[in-house]
């Protein structure tokens, strides 16, 4: 009989959750569409590649070089846009500091003279960026510039060599025997990706707009549910009635399980469909990964309702740790780019082993990260515990 | 005797008045004030339920037995609610006073007092929030801070302010606290149709609650404490708010609560809502001032029932005292004058044939019932000046407060 009436609480507290969701039409539709129309407006929206940076190239004047952008084009590659070449420094430099532009090439003067004299030409590249990465991104892409000058000069010079050999009496099936473009770039790269799949970038980044969605979801919807009632007094009636903690936490815990649960196979269904994202593991494998990861989030956020007081600062938290998420969790930066101790928080956050573990299983079939199962589960018996004695003492205080 | 008079006006302040009159040509006067504040008032009056169940009479013959008399435990197991000599003190303040009461079964016990009076902290000790600082505390023979989920399926409480789910009906709402107390489907469904009929919201069950007025928030709220058939129900302030017709249809509900064998424990600021409880507890800066039904309290504030007198011509008043049954005259007017009795019902035809009996007729004479505004001004007045004597007063207001620490801190 007490396992009746246990159950029925149980399911007293899931049906008012499940119903209460129901009756927010407006935050249902945040909430489901939302995901899918983030992921549509990213997929749109986002090409996978940096933009190129303005650059103008300065040559010297009367150098006797090409002064078709087409030319320097072909020698910077993608990286860097090449808008304009002039022979007009002071202009160049107009343009970059009025951050018209974003890189200024100075072509040296008299590398012929330079080489025959055995001195290096300085080739001067400057930019005006205060942002560390795209400065990076910058400096590397001044440096195969660099290289790609220097092949271009050693082909011209093994094509003179050759002319002047060939002058001075040296067979011509010899000279040509080998090309100077190897002779100036002896090696190349060929790569080979063994991933079992290589998803696009929009399919890339699928996972991890899923975990982080259903990580936020979940912590906010119990964590809001908890505080309202904590402060509309309905601890008190709890508290008097025969309900315990556990009962209410079980109950909180199915209700926006089954919930978070529905939407998530809703957006699986819709990213494999609508979006081509690979999904090679068996389905049980990305349930189980889903199921953790809802479930820590919903211990991380009874954790927040307990310690919070009022519903502002309950959204206030819940944002906090989306910003964490977003910033620590690998959605952004990768997580070996942070070092001890960070990494080890970051890990704390569900959402970074859920990343992780769903990546790994929608585009590899697997993962060698067993531990992060470990962690994911333990995170939820960690925080649902935690929250359970928390809570029990509010509503004792009740 | 009253069928040749004709009925004049109450003098009495009390809108509730149901005093009997008899009218009667008049006599002289005496002129003396009247005195209202003599003896301590007793915490436990005699003949009131509380008093009974906590002194019961043993007869004489009666041999000693070991452990409690009979009588005396079938009167314990019968008490639902008994605080002993309970003191709470919060922040270096006592917010609750050596409070004395109990409770039988079957009865109302009003709990009245104006707002910070500790009515809110009392219930929270009955309800197992807080632990007392001192004394004893038993609900249903057990501590509240002890509860176990049997005990607690007993009790329905109603929270001074709305706690309930404004998305959720009417129906909704009262089917989850029914939930709550593990009520399986069958019953549920009975009990929500019930208590939906008898808190008149059946006709709105289908409502969301945060779309119902007040009133019917708080009749919703009621119907929510009822709704698992408790055999205690706490209600804290239950009329707070609500319009003088809707609180009369309350309290009628609560009295068919009583009647049927249920106890209920009310408080209320509304000091006029005294009378429709059997027993009364004042309460003023954490300390029970008086505790009796609404009659004696009556009796307590005037030292005894209080006929209006008023003559057709002069009399002196005091020329009633010696008369059986009178306590004090007190003239304030050549024809008018009251006088304390013993008892009204068996002194009003002695005094007023006293009074004929000088050769003055009598033009009205009726008993006077003072309003419980009245009753508790005179009681809190006597209090205050008995206090130094007593005992310091409290600090300041005794805390209708929600911080105060909890049960398993406290204790």
């Amino acid at each position: 009989m007490s396992l009746f009436k246990m159950l029925t609480r149980i399911l007293a507290i899931v049906g008012k959750e499940l119903v209460s969701i129901v009756r927010r039409p407006g935050a249902l539709i945040s909430l489901i569409l939302g995901p899918f129309l983030i992921m549509a407006i990213f997929g749109a929206g986002y090409g996978g590649y940096r933009r190129g940076l303005d650059t103008v190239v300065v040559l010297p004047p009367n150098s006797g070089l090409p002064t078709d952008a087409k030319t320097y084009q072909d020698v910077a590659g993608a990286g860097l846009t090449i808008s304009q070449v002039t022979t007009d420094e002071a202009a160049a430099m107009d343009l970059l500091n009025r951050q018209a532009v974003d890189v200024v090439v100075v072509a040296p003067t008299d590398v012929q003279a330079n080489l025959q004299a055995g001195k290096r030409s300085a080739i001067d590249v400057r930019v005006n960026l205060t942002d560390p990465v795209e400065s990076t991104y910058a400096y590397f892409l001044a440096h195969g510039l660099e290289a790609a000058i220097n092949r271009q000069i050693i082909e011209g010079a093994v094509d003179q060599a050759k002319g002047y050999a060939i002058d001075h009496g040296a067979s011509g099936t010899n000279v040509y025997r080998i090309p100077a473009n190897v002779i100036a770039a002896p090696t190349e790269v060929t790569i080979g990706n063994v991933a079992q799949s290589q998803p696009s970038v929009v399919q890339y980044f699928a996972p991890a707009v899923l975990a982080l969605i259903l990580q936020h979801l979940a912590v906010t919807l119990i964590a809001l549910s908890v505080v309202r009632e904590k402060n509309n007094g309905l601890f008190e009636l709890f508290r008097i009635s025969p309900i315990t903690t556990a009962e209410l936490v079980t109950g909180k815990l199915l209700a926006y399980g089954l919930f978070a649960g529905a939407v998530a196979l809703l957006t699986i269904t819709m990213l494999v469909i609508g979006f081509g994202v690979p999904m090679l593991a068996q389905p049980g494998w990305i349930a189980l990964v889903v199921f953790l990861l809802i479930a820590s989030s919903l211990g991380l956020g009874l954790l927040i309702a307990a310690v919070s007081d009022s519903e502002p600062q309950t959204v206030q938290l819940s944002l906090l740790v989306l910003l964490a998420s977003v910033f620590f969790s690998g959605f952004v930066l990768a997580i070996s780019e942070f070092s001890e101790p960070v990494r080890s928080m970051i890990y704390s956050l569900p959402v970074a082993s859920g990343i992780r573990l769903l990546s790994d299983f929608m585009f590899r079939g697997g993962t060698v990260a067993v531990g992060q199962l470990w962690l994911l589960g333990g995170l939820a018996v960690g925080y649902i515990v935690g929250a359970w004695l928390l809570l029990r003492r509010e509503m004792a205080r009740a | 005797m009253a069928a040749d008079l004709d009925p004049i006006e109450p003098t009495t302040t009390d809108a509730a008045d149901r005093g009997s009159a008899i009218d009667r040509p008049a006599k002289p006067e005496i002129s003396r004030e009247p005195d209202i504040s003599r003896e301590p008032v007793a915490a436990w009056p005699s003949g009131s339920p509380a008093a009974a169940a906590n002194s019961i009479p043993v007869p004489p013959d009666a041999a000693p037995a070991p452990g409690p008399p009979p009588d005396r435990a079938r009167a314990a197991a019968d008490l639902i609610v008994s605080m002993q000599a309970v003191t709470h003190r919060f922040d270096d303040r006592d917010v609750l006073i050596d409070i004395t009461l109990a409770v039988p079964r079957g009865t109302i016990l009003g709990v009245i007092g104006p707002s910070g009076a500790g009515k809110t902290t009392t219930i929270r000790m009955l309800t197992g929030a807080i632990a007392p600082t001192r004394g004893e505390v038993l609900v249903m023979g057990r501590p509240p801070t002890k509860f176990r989920r049997v005990d607690r399926e007993r009790i329905g409480y109603m929270p001074q302010s709305f706690a309930l789910y404004e998305d959720l009906t009417a129906g909704e709402n009262i089917d989850f606290v029914a939930s709550l107390f593990g009520m399986l489907w069958r019953r549920r469904r009975r009990r929500v149709r019930e208590v939906l009929h008898i808190v008149d919201l059946w006709d709105v069950r289908g409502r969301q609650a945060g779309r119902l007025s007040g009133g019917m928030q708080r009749r919703l709220e009621l119907a929510c404490a009822l709704v698992h058939e408790p055999e205690l129900i706490i209600l804290d302030e239950p009329t707070a708010g609500i319009d003088p017709l809707l609180r009369g249809a309350i309290w009628e509900e609560l009295h068919r609560l009583r009647d049927a064998g249920r106890t209920l424990l009310v408080t209320t600021q509304y000091i006029g809502e005294a009378d429709e409880c059997d027993e009364v507890a004042m309460i003023v800066g954490g300390r029970i001032i008086a505790l009796a039904p609404p009659d004696e309290l009556r009796r307590l504030a005037t030292d005894g029932d209080l006929l209006d007198i008023e003559t057709a011509s002069l009399y002196d008043g005091s020329t009633l005292m010696g008369t059986p049954g009178v306590r004090r005259v007190s003239q304030d007017g050549p024809r008018h004058f009251q006088v304390t009795v013993d008892d009204a019902g068996g002194s009003l035809p002695v005094v007023v044939e006293a009074i004929r009996s000088a050769g003055v007729e009598v033009a009205s004479a009726r008993e006077q019932r003072l309003s419980f505004d009245e009753i508790f001004a005179i009681l809190v007045a006597r209090s205050e000046e008995e206090r130094p004597a007593n005992g310091p007063a409290p600090d300041g207001d005794a805390g209708e407060t929600r911080d105060e620490p909890s049960a398993e801190t406290a204790a």
